[in-house]
């Protein structure tokens, strides 16, 4: 493994690191942690890496909470999601999700722009994200900045809308508009720690006075090529009481989540296997405890 | 035996233990020599092929490049314990095949050359079910099988019959009978340090010394001898502290006389390691094996017969892995009391990669389908899964079918407390509703616990030596893999001497240095090394008491020694004195002994009949789980287990032992399989082949049983391959009492279960519709 | 090739260290074969093992995924830097032996200094770990020796009793 490495530590730098490449080929990286994993295998000689890792500015590095919404900077790693008060208390399905990634090691310098990035099917802070309808802020070799919905963002398994002239900059989630809420990430694997989901599911419901379901979002992740959001389901339990849902409609809920999945097999696990434990977790997020 | 023991029996830390937890204990992967190369392997492209021709000139411009060598380049012997196996290949036969190796001048520019390489092949399409291989029409795989003449299957590599009893009496009178094929999965050891070695030759003259992670030295300088057509003397294995063996480095495998060749060619040292992709290619595994047990019980509930044929998959090349049957034939025919076995077993050639050895050794694949019949047995006869155990259970003074003598025997006690411990007959009969179904699963074991007889000798030599200030050498044959063999042996001479712990220094890494020994394996290094080092003791003391009671001016006898005195009565002398003025005074002599034991154990005769162990470990474990119905995985949530250590030694030490074979015995059970496609390895990386982690462990509550057998040291009998051999019949069992569900195969991975589930749900549904 | 080196700064054990790197160089390499460093283990290689963690300002990481020129300006703490002439083994070091922790040891140093980096973390949090949280603290090293329960027991007992 041999590679060339550029390290911006700016804005400015880094866009002109960007013009700088664009006619070879380069690749993005933050944290590493599969950047190398890819390159250690991989027998490419003449590779350009751009290191986002040095980068100064507090857009990319911060995290900034805003009445409309909190921003969360590409370059911010998974256990600073995990650890923040702000997270913690409005997204828990966001902290739940941060916190079941790999391992500590790697959550100390995996970042979440970098797990956006790769664009797994089974990312676990891209499920989480997508159910709380997170939008991308892309910034352009230009300067200026493309803005795209997260769910959008994703195209493929390791394909995004990003191309050769940008950069992934922050995330923003929309702020909550109530206060009660029942957020959670339910992740399947094999063991209970150092896992990639077999089936991943992300929930984030905003609850009126009455418990009723005033917004909500659901997410699947490992189950189709991109993380997918359960439009109909999350429409489904629109106005419904979260502590009150009859079993009928937690099938319905579970039926609806897992028509939106389209899972294959791989080594990990069968798509029978994937669709069965999706519908069975789908349908434990109203059991009550 | 009843004397005062003030070590023996209380925790002692790992005596090497400071050097490992400060990161100054130096591993193969740290050893660096002056001017050394390093090597690396090219490895067969397909699991099966002919190789038309092989071009290194490419790699050899590479600056930096020493040595190249394929087959055509070494005049060596063929290796493994049936001399199957080149150590470079002609042809392909698995995908772990060695093609060619390189020596450079730094692993960056070693790893260039592989790739400049170029290999022509012609794939052939390879052989890797062992049915299909014992067809008469399929062909020869490994050409240097004997399996023809000897078997009369060319694609047979090792069979072993045994029986006793009268199979058909037996048959006849049993109330129940239950045939059950059971298949399992192939899994790896998983060291945590890769296989590494740096081989030194010095052409000045003709010495070769290797840091070799071998378990076993002697058999390993030797097998090195013999594949490089050198004299074994000429070799000088020094071991490196070594990170994991668990049965992994029982054989010498083809890279480490290659290396050595490298080291030969090029007169320079050459290091060796594997990164953990090729860990999991081309390092040992645990036999696959397809099991169809046949197992009866009278009206009574007693064992009447076992009927046992073993299908293993050897793989291209066979290694000491294919004598698990030795192990196997002894838990068919005497775990619990059985009138009547028959046992055979076949290793076959394949296609796939060769097994090696694995702690535990064939028993647990045994032990699992011996357990998993006795929960079957048990249910057809009405009977309790702990009564069907308890009626059959092993005792003190048995000699059973195959001649194994079990003069002391734990194996009621363990499984009395195994059962009350985890309140089992209660809890097996507990019915739950719900997401989450709990279940509690028995099984029991039997293991050698006094060495094994399988190799000429199972000896140990032993040599003290006492300096001039009190400090004692313990120089034994004995290997340290991290099982804490040094604090034993620290221990009983410090129990013996008199001597403190921090006075002793054991020394166990050189060939050159250390008398033989037959390395560690079948549980046996506290056994027979410790009787060897009390043996020296013996002789020791006497030199000791003879110059002590001239100096003290008493009778000869014996003298007490404590705190780094020699005493009698009121009198006592310091026993560094005792060994100065044994030196410059009368006789003149260094406080020196050495002393060689061999187990009293004998060699099995031509039928497998003997008494091959000095004695015999007993153990049981109760295993609660739960499982999740909603998505198939099991929660092993507490594994009681009790063993028949003779004495406890070290409690610190055995418990670490033991918590750590349960939790490889969990593997085993739940997450664990090396997944193969047409003989490629699909899963080679620790991402995708899942240990435990710390998260998943359970509670591990460990009752020792002390039964004080006479042959071992204390009364101590061998406890390291034990607790991982019932684990997962014991999994199983609850798996199956939690859910009322039959598995036929391991991991029982969620998805295994899952289905399983949702069948018997379907059936279920099915049924009462029907109605 | 001169030219493609990069300069880079750093503090390694309390020690300061300027080195010129080519940039594709990997901290663990960096650790072990330039600055010989050898109780960095390389158990894996691929961020799953653990063996290879040190700290880089105070955060536990693996060094086998982690760039040396991402060092520049930092600290990194290896399981050297924990023994002084004055104090050998660190508390924790005496914990892992005091309760049987180290059998073959190849993982036993990272999952020390891992322990180092929770406990400083609790020690700011000012809060005393649960046993559950102390196994989720280790869940990025793997033994294949103990079975992890005296691994746990130790890094438990130093961390539940903060003085030291």
């Amino acid at each position: 493994m041999n590679f060339n490495i550029e390290s911006p530590t700016s804005k400015e730098e880094l866009l002109n690191c960007l013009r700088n490449h664009q006619s070879g080929y380069f690749r993005l990286a933050a944290g590493f942690t599969d950047l190398l994993i890819e390159l250690k295998k991989s027998k490419t000689e003449e590779l350009t890496v751009i290191n986002l890792s040095q980068i100064k500015d507090k857009q990319f590095t911060g995290i900034d909470i805003q009445p409309s919404g909190i921003r969360i900077g590409a370059l911010v790693n998974v256990a600073q999601i995990g650890k923040n008060q702000s997270i913690r208390k409005s997204f828990p399905v966001l902290q739940q999700a941060a916190d079941a990634l790999a391992s500590g090691q790697i959550r100390e310098v995996a970042t979440i722009g970098g797990n956006i990035c790769q664009a797994s099917p089974s990312g676990d802070l891209s499920c989480a994200l997508v159910a709380l309808k997170a939008s991308c802020e892309i910034l352009k070799m230009d300067g200026t900045i493309r803005h795209e919905s997260l769910n959008d963002f994703f195209r493929g398994p390791a394909v995004t809308s990003l191309q050769k002239n940008e950069v992934l900059k922050s995330i923003v989630i929309p702020a909550n508009q109530t206060n009660k809420l029942k957020s959670g990430f339910i992740k399947i694997g094999k063991r209970s720690a150092m896992e990639c989901s077999i089936v991943s599911i992300s929930y984030h419901f905003q609850l009126g006075a009455d418990a009723a379901i005033l917004h909500s979002g659901i997410a699947i992740g490992a189950v189709a090529p991109t993380v997918i959001f359960c439009r109909e389901a999350a429409d489904f339990l629109h106005k419904l009481n979260v502590n009150k849902i009859h079993e009928t409609d937690q099938l319905k809920v579970a039926e609806l989540i897992q028509q939106s999945a389209s899972p294959i097999d791989d080594q990990r696990a069968s798509a029978w296997y994937r669709n069965e434990v999706l519908f069975n977790s789908a349908k434990s997020i109203f059991e009550q405890d | 035996m009843d004397k005062n023991l003030n070590i023996i029996g209380k925790s002692k830390p790992k005596l090497d233990g400071k050097e490992r937890v400060s990161g100054r204990a130096v591993y193969g992967h740290d050893i660096e020599l002056p001017n050394m190369l390093h090597a690396r392997i090219l490895r067969s492209q397909y699991p099966c092929a002919r190789i038309k021709s092989i071009d290194c000139t490419k790699a050899l411009g590479l600056e930096g490049v020493k040595c190249i060598l394929t087959a055509q380049d070494v005049d060596v012997n063929r290796i493994g314990y049936k001399r199957d196996h080149p150590v470079l290949k002609k042809d392909a036969n698995c995908q772990r095949d060695e093609i060619a190796a390189v020596a450079a001048t730094s692993k960056e520019i070693a790893a260039k050359a592989l790739n400049l390489i170029h290999v022509e092949y012609e794939e052939i399409e390879g052989i890797f079910d062992p049915f299909e291989a014992m067809k008469e029409e399929s062909r020869q795989i490994n050409l240097h099988g004997k399996g023809k003449d000897l078997y009369g299957n060319k694609n047979i590599a090792e069979s072993f019959h045994y029986s006793h009893g009268e199979l058909e009496k037996q048959t006849k009178r049993s109330k129940v009978i239950v045939s059950r094929r059971y298949e399992l999965p192939r899994v790896t050891h998983c060291c945590m340090a890769t296989s590494n070695i740096t081989a030194d030759y010095s052409t000045m003259d003709g010495r070769l010394t290797l840091y070799a992670s071998t378990q076993v030295p002697f058999l390993y300088q030797r097998d090195m001898a013999h594949a490089l057509k050198m004299d074994p003397s000429l070799i000088r294995i020094i071991q490196p502290v070594i990170g994991g063996g668990f049965g992994s480095k029982l054989d010498m495998y083809p890279f480490e006389p290659i290396c050595a060749l490298l080291s030969i060619k090029t007169g320079k040292p050459v290091q060796l390691l594997y990164g953990r992709e090729e860990e999991f290619l081309a390092s040992p595994t645990r036999q696959t094996m397809i099991i169809d047990l046949t197992s009866g019980a009278d009206a009574d509930g007693k064992f009447t017969f076992r009927e046992v044929r073993i299908t293993m998959d050897n793989g291209a090349y066979t290694s000491w892995g294919a004598t698990t049957p030795f192990v196997m034939m002894q838990t068919y025919s005497s775990l619990y009391q059985v009138a009547a076995c028959d046992f055979q077993a076949k290793a076959i050639y394949t296609n796939n990669p060769f097994a090696g050895s694995f702690r535990g050794y064939g028993n647990p694949q045994a032990t699992f389908s011996i357990e998993r019949n006795n929960d079957l047995l048990a249910d057809e006869l009405g009977l309790g899964k702990d009564e069907i155990r308890l009626i059959n259970a092993n005792y003190p003074g048995e000699i059973t079918g195959q001649g194994l003598h079990f003069k002391t025997c734990g194996a009621k006690p363990a499984l009395t407390k195994v059962i009350e411990a985890s309140n089992f007959i209660r809890k097996n009969r507990e019915k739950h509703k719900g997401r989450y179904l709990k279940g509690v699963g028995l099984a029991s074991m039997l293991h050698v616990g006094g060495g094994a007889k399988i190799y000429r000798s199972d000896g140990c030599g032993t040599r003290l030596k006492l300096d001039h200030y009190g400090y004692l050498d313990i120089i034994t044959g004995s290997s340290e893999i991290g099982q804490g063999s040094e604090t034993v042996l620290a221990m009983i001479a410090s129990q013996e001497l008199g001597i403190p712990m921090k006075h002793i220094k054991v020394v166990n890494t050189d060939t050159d240095v250390k008398p033989w020994d037959v390395g560690v394996h079948a549980s046996r290094t506290s056994f027979v090394a410790g009787n060897s080092l009390l043996g020296a003791i013996r002789l020791m003391k006497q030199k000791l008491d003879r110059k002590a009671a001239q100096l003290m001016e008493c009778e000869a006898g014996e003298f007490l020694y404590e705190n780094g005195l020699i005493k009698r009565d009121k009198k006592e002398i310091r026993i560094d004195k005792v060994a100065r003025e044994m030196h410059f005074g009368s006789p003149n002599e260094l406080c020196i002994v050495e002393y060689f034991y061999e187990p009293e154990s004998s060699f099995q005769d031509k039928q497998f009949m003997g008494d091959v162990s000095g004695n015999y470990a007993f153990a049981s474990q109760a295993v609660e789980v739960e499982v999740d119905t909603f998505t198939g995985n099991v929660k092993v949530r507490d594994v009681y287990v009790s063993q028949d250590v003779g004495r406890v030694l070290n409690p610190m030490g055995l418990q670490g032992q033991i918590e750590g074979g349960v939790a490889t015995g969990i593997g085993y059970a739940l997450t664990e399989e090396m997944i193969y496609e047409k003989g490629y390895l699909m899963n080679p990386s620790f991402h995708e082949y899942k240990l435990l982690t710390a998260v998943d462990m359970p509670d591990i509550h460990f009752y020792p049983i002390e039964t004080l057998d006479e042959a071992g040291p204390y009364g101590s009998k061998g406890a390291g391959e034990a607790p991982l051999i019932p684990t997962a019949a014991a999994i199983a069992n609850a798996v199956s009492n939690a859910l009322g569900i039959e598995f036929l195969t391991l991991p029982l991975s969620p998805e295994k279960v899952l289905k399983a589930w949702s069948e018997k749900k379907q059936n279920e549904l099915a049924n009462s519709q029907s109605i | 090739m001169d030219e493609n080196l990069i300069p880079i700064s750093f503090t390694i054990n309390g020690e300061k260290v300027s080195k010129r790197i080519l940039p594709s160089l990997i901290l663990i390499d960096l650790i072990r074969d330039q600055l010989q460093l050898k109780g960095t283990k390389p158990g894996c290689l691929e961020g799953e093992c653990g063996a290879c963690t040190v700290l880089v300002n105070g955060s536990a990481v693996n060094s086998c995924l982690y760039m040396a020129v991402n060092i520049d300006g930092k600290e990194i703490l290896t399981i050297e830097g924990l023994s002084s002439i004055e104090q050998p083994l660190h508390p924790i070091q005496e914990k892992m032996l005091e309760h049987g922790a180290v059998q073959c040891g190849f993982c036993t140093c990272g999952i020390v200094l891992t322990t180092k980096a929770f406990g400083e973390e609790c020690k700011k949090e000012g809060k005393i770990p649960t046993r559950k949280e102390v196994k989720k603290s280790l869940e990025g090293h793997l033994c294949r020796c103990t079975g992890y329960v005296k691994i746990i027991d130790a890094a438990e007992d130093y961390l539940t009793h903060p003085s030291v």
